[in-house]
């Protein structure tokens, strides 16, 4: 018993550690260009679908782990300049604009690969002795995967000048403007590391769950409950609330069974709101 | 006839539908402080958002070194050589005293302008890796100003820049006002106190609900009181 549950909590901590991923990119978006961006979860189902095909066509996980990432980031400046940008001035419309590109995604991809899931084999075979039982190797490498990227962006944003810039921009465009950095690009830029997060997530995913054009619909609630908890632009809060639900989710769906799972986030986020709107860690680093 | 460096005709704006500016008028030299004055909401903050391009101008131009920048991109005018110290401040408190000191610019900081900076702002250099936000108000204004120097500006636009800061550091800050203007760069001063606009500057503009209302010397101000009276609701001072 005690071994299957500590199984569900390593399984609610990879999935976290994905969630996480696509979480941070809608919560940039939001941040920067002030877009909630409905179809972010169709990017990550993109990102699966793109992985199975690359693994079918070259045969390789490895190929697809640097490569979707990128046509993800092509995807997303494609779509900033051509679905955003023109209507960025109205917020409200943005929501119209990306709910239309979900029903692109989610269409194209039926119409293409086909309205059955699908299921790719996991790179790493194997298992490992964990807590007493054997645990599939693939998901750890998942969960170490996805931890890397998570790092990688806060370095990134802490260290680097387009960081720095990042975080001003999120903070007072106006100001940011004055300062002759080029806000519009910064945005651009922000979309579609967004983007290519999402695809990410998507490609770590696809060995542990099954590629499905309706997959982007069923992971969004779990990325705008992490946002909703972690804090509005708190980056870390997000990824740490991401986590958190899904480990839960992972241990309360064992004792009893998926639906309680997903009502006890609920009822955690309701809390959340109620009691602490900046969310679980506000006052804690941005 | 040598152009001033910034000059602005016939300028118009709107902030969403609304009019705000209708006929701003007014120039900075190279050299020396300009104080633009006027009640509260009359466009003076609309003006020189203006002019950094943040709100885009409706009818009129703007020249800057000899150049029309009406229509240039927002973010390529502070390379041009325009400093900007919004009122309020526009400190970003999340991020350090470092990062806010060196967000606009592009490569390495020019070291004859770091130490420059350092000098004229000591308290700034012992708190580079704090939080911008942990700091005064006062620490604050100082921070945006020494930002605005970091990028060699040959203008340097100021709006309300004691304004909300404490009583002890006003006077610092009007002292390195007055002293950068003597270093070489031109000011634009908003500034809400008319005796010291009129001690600092060598040319006042006064504007009123939107346009430019008087502009000349601090002398012909001070010599006709009634004027100042009607444009300000302040007597002239001595
Ligand atoms: N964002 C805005 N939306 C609507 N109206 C605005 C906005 N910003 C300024 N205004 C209006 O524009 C007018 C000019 O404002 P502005 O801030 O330029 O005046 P100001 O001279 O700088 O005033 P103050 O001395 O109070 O700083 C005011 O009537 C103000 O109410
Ligand atoms: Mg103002």
């Amino acid at each position: 018993m005690l071994a299957n549950l500590a199984t569900l909590a390593l399984n609610g901590l990879a999935w976290g550690l994905i969630v996480a991923l696509i979480a941070l990119g809608l919560s940039i978006i939001f941040g920067l260009l002030d877009v909630i961006n409905v179809a972010h979860g169709d990017l990550f189902m993109v990102g699966g679908v793109l992985a199975w095909t690359a693994v079918e066509t070259t045969g390789s996980f490895a190929a697809a782990l640097v490569v979707v990432p990128l046509l993800g980031m092509a995807l997303g400046l494609a779509t900033e300049r051509f679905a955003i940008r023109p209507i960025l001035r109205n917020p409200a419309l943005t929501i119209v604009s990306t709910f239309g590109l979900s029903l692109i995604l989610q269409e194209a991809v039926r119409a293409t690969f086909g309205p059955a899931p699908r299921r790719l084999m996991a790179p790493l075979p194997g298992t490992l002795p964990v807590f007493g039982t054997n645990y599939e190797i693939y998901r750890l490498a998942a969960a170490v995967a996805a931890a890397l990227a998570l790092a990688a962006f806060f370095l990134f944003q802490q260290r680097t000048r387009f960081g720095t810039w990042m975080r001003a921009v999120r903070h007072d465009r106006e100001t940011a403007l004055t300062l002759g950095i080029p806000v519009a690009r910064v945005q651009l830029l922000t979309f579609a590391l967004g983007a290519a997060l999402a695809l990410l997530g998507g490609v770590i995913a696809a060995p542990i769950t099954t590629v499905d054009f309706r997959a982007g619909v069923e992971i969004l609630p779990a990325c705008f409950m992490a946002v909703v908890i972690g804090g509005l632009g708190n980056l870390p809060g997000t990824a740490a609330a991401a986590v958190l639900l899904a480990v839960t989710e992972g241990v309360v769906s064992g004792l009893s069974d998926p639906t309680a799972a997903r009502i006890t986030s609920l009822c955690l986020m309701s809390a959340v709101l109620l009691l602490r709107p900046q969310g679980l860690f506000a006052g804690a680093a941005r | 006839m040598v152009e001033p460096l910034l000059v602005v005709s016939g300028l118009a704006a709107r902030i969403g539908r609304v009019p705000i500016l209708a006929g701003v008028d007014l120039a900075v030299p190279a050299r020396g402080i300009v104080a633009l004055l006027g009640r509260n909401g009359v466009g003076k903050t609309t003006t020189l958002r203006t002019i950094m391009g943040v709100v885009e101008a409706t009818a009129g131009s703007i020249r800057f070194a000899d150049q029309d920048i009406t229509r240039l991109q927002a973010h390529l005018r502070p390379g041009l050589g325009i400093g900007y110290v919004p009122q309020g401040r526009g400190i970003f408190p999340l991020l350090t005293v470092r990062e806010n000191l060196y967000l606009g610019l592009r490569g390495p900081a020019d070291p004859a302008i770091e130490t420059h900076v350092f000098e004229r702002f000591p308290r700034l250099a012992e708190r580079l890796d704090q939080k911008a936000g942990t700091m005064s108000g006062g620490e604050q204004q100082m921070l945006a100003i020494a930002r605005a120097l970091m990028m060699r500006p040959r203008l340097l636009i100021l709006d309300e820049p004691t304004e909300g800061v404490m009583p002890r550091l006003v006077n610092d800050i009007r002292r390195e006002i007055a002293a950068i203007a003597a270093s070489g760069i031109a000011v634009l001063l908003v500034e809400q106190n008319l005796r010291t606009a009129l001690r600092l500057a060598r040319h006042v503009v006064i504007m009123e609900r939107g346009h430019t209302a008087f502009a000349g010397p601090p002398e012909s101000l001070r010599a006709d009181p009634d004027l100042a009276h009607r444009l300000l609701g302040v007597g002239a001072p001595t």
